[in-house]
């Protein structure tokens, strides 16, 4: 790996992140980024930090949150500036920041239902090639459980799985959310 | 979801009327979405709120800012992004990592060529790639170029926001000298898509060095002659000194990076704090300063255009011969891994984290836009400001609204 990483459960980081920032010993002065990914099979949000005192990056993986319900605690009681970099998370993932005062979404609009970067999200393309049913995929409310049976794609990589759900090999996703 | 509005009659004051609201209303979205939202839209006695941009000129871009005001003072702000949002992240991991770097091109429109080293850097991280040193040396010397190019129309948009529009037609002509120079090596004027993985895409040509000779022979010329319009003008100097006042503290709270963090005393930059490419082997210094106000801003810009001068003068006279392109496959596979790399942008730190899961396309390519994070501070700045200062704060913090909404 090219840096240090440092993988820890989503309830150890308020204590693991405080422990850096304070702790003269580690200095960890500079969030240098943040952000979520989705593997597929769970979500990780993932820190990089730099500290004076080491000419390295130092990376914090909060992993093994679920795909159904990622929730992590906020480090804005330490980075006041990671505010933005967790609401584009959420905005792009749907990761509840636990103590985010201002966890809404940034870039899409305040009506939208679905997490963009997710890799079950349905791309313009893939929408449009299901007949008669255009853009409207990509804006349907989020079905984790019916998104987790869906096949793994793409040469052998975790793909989104859209192709075969646009092709309509896959139950049908317009149905009506169970309510 | 129709909301409606009341508003007084423009006939008659007693009576209003119902009118939909619109998007462009300073309204929120109903119920609050957080805590933060519920506060700001509750307004007290004597404040109201107004609405900048998206197409103001002084935003940099599409970028509306709900501005709460009391009188002429500004009590507080609620930037609204996404306008220009593209989706970019999501497109890189749908095409192969070539296309990644055509696709991060237009991010940081003004200084693209650090925005399009994304994807390359990350590749060749992942790929452990020796880049050939001709290649290192021709893409310091376009960094360090188009960082010119940026903080010189960086100059002249904060002079041009003040009501000053003589410098901003200064520093375009520096910057259009550089422009149309990297344009005769790269074949574009603004996104030049030269970067490759393992190189760049072709050599330096005739025209290109003959440009930029005749450019270094009275380099930074223009910008001495801008500054020496600015440095002690009063007006300037009354408007810009003073104001939107950072400390050192709340500038790292607020994960700040390049010359608004510089300007209040951190010595971080990417390219001595954790060097890349060749610029260990380069002399340079990193300006600081401690005000951390939009003057010091300012000046610092100044500052790091002479370091960059420094910086291609070495260059040019170290520039070794070879390939400038890395022998590797055009179709390439990246092998799985992650990696994080930063470099120093005119903005700040522009950081790339990508996951490869071993196939030709990236599984996850997270760009880190340093105006971004430096937009951010204008919450801690401006309250307490006259609503005529805001832009001129907002400009020397140098958002660049392509890469803050990606």
């Amino acid at each position: 790996m090219d840096t240090t990483e440092l993988w820890i459960g989503a309830q150890d980081v308020t204590d693991v992140m405080r422990r850096l920032h304070d702790d003269e010993e580690f200095g960890f002065e500079l969030l240098a980024d943040i952000c979520g990914v989705d593997t597929g099979s769970e979500m990780w949000v993932v820190y990089h930090l730099y500290s004076t005192l080491t000419p390295d990056w130092l990376r914090v993986v909060a992993a093994g949150l679920e795909r159904e319900d990622p929730r992590v605690p906020s480090v804005t009681f330490l980075w006041k500036g990671a505010e933005w970099g967790e609401r584009e998370a959420y905005d792009m993932f749907g990761i509840i920041f636990e103590g985010n005062r201002d966890l809404r979404r940034i870039y899409m609009p305040a009506d939208y239902v679905s997490f963009p970067l997710r890799k079950d999200f349905l791309l313009a393309d893939d929408a449009a090639r299901s007949p008669g049913e255009g853009f409207r995929h990509m804006e349907q409310t989020h079905q984790p459980a019916e998104n987790l049976r869906r096949p793994v794609l793409r040469n052998g990589k975790l793909g989104s799985g859209t192709q075969v759900a646009a092709l309509g090999l896959l139950p049908d996703e317009t149905e009506a959310p169970p309510s | 979801m129709t909301e409606t509005t009341k508003i007084r009659s423009l006939d008659d004051p007693d009576i209003f009327v119902e009118t939909p609201a619109t998007i462009f209303d300073a309204v929120p979205p109903f119920p609050p979405r957080s805590e933060r939202e519920a506060e700001f839209y509750h307004l007290r006695d004597g404040e109201m709120l107004i609405n900048l941009g998206p197409q103001h000129p002084s935003t940099h871009g599409v970028l509306r800012v709900v501005v709460k005001i009391d009188g002429e003072k500004v009590v507080d702000l609620d930037p609204v992004l996404g306008y220009l949002h593209r989706g970019v992240e999501k497109i890189c991991e749908n095409g192969d990592w070539h296309h990644a770097i055509s696709n991060c091109d237009p991010l940081e429109y003004v200084a693209s060529m650090f925005s399009e080293a994304m994807p390359v850097l990350s590749a060749e991280k992942l790929l452990n790639l020796q880049v050939p040193r001709r290649a290192e040396y021709i893409r310091v010397l376009c960094w360090e170029l188009n960082r010119i190019a940026s903080h010189a129309l960086f100059m002249g948009w904060l002079a041009l926001d003040l009501g000053g529009l003589t410098p901003v037609l200064w520093s375009f002509i520096e910057r259009d000298e550089i422009v149309e120079m990297l344009a005769a090596l790269t074949g574009q004027r603004l996104l030049f898509n030269y970067l490759r993985i393992g190189g760049v895409n072709r050599d330096l040509n005739h025209d290109f060095l003959s440009r930029l000779g005749d450019w270094m022979s009275r380099a930074g010329n223009q910008i001495e002659q801008g500054t020496r319009l600015l440095n002690e003008n009063e007006i300037f100097v009354r408007r810009t000194a003073g104001l939107g006042v950072l400390d050192r503290e709340s500038a790292l709270r607020l994960c700040m990076s390049g010359p608004p963090l510089r300007a209040t005393g951190v010595p971080y930059d990417v390219r001595r704090a954790h060097p890349y490419s060749v610029y260990p082997e380069l002399e340079f210094d990193i300006p600081t300063r401690t005000e951390g106000d939009s003057y010091a801003r300012y000046l610092l810009h100044v500052d790091e255009i002479r370091e960059s001068i420094k910086i291609i003068d070495q260059v040019l006279h170290e520039m070794p011969d070879g390939p400038v392109m890395a022998k590797i496959p055009r179709l390439i596979r990246i092998p799985p891994g992650r990696a994080f790399i930063a470099i120093e942008s005119p903005r700040g730190q522009y950081a790339c984290y990508a996951m490869s899961d071993g196939s030709d396309q990236p599984f996850r390519l997270r760009i880190h836009d340093p105006s971004f994070f430096n937009l951010q501070a204008v919450g801690a700045l401006m309250p307490g400001n006259l609503i005529a200062d805001t832009m001129a704060i907002m400009a020397s913090l140098d958002p660049v609204m392509g890469g803050i909404d990606k």
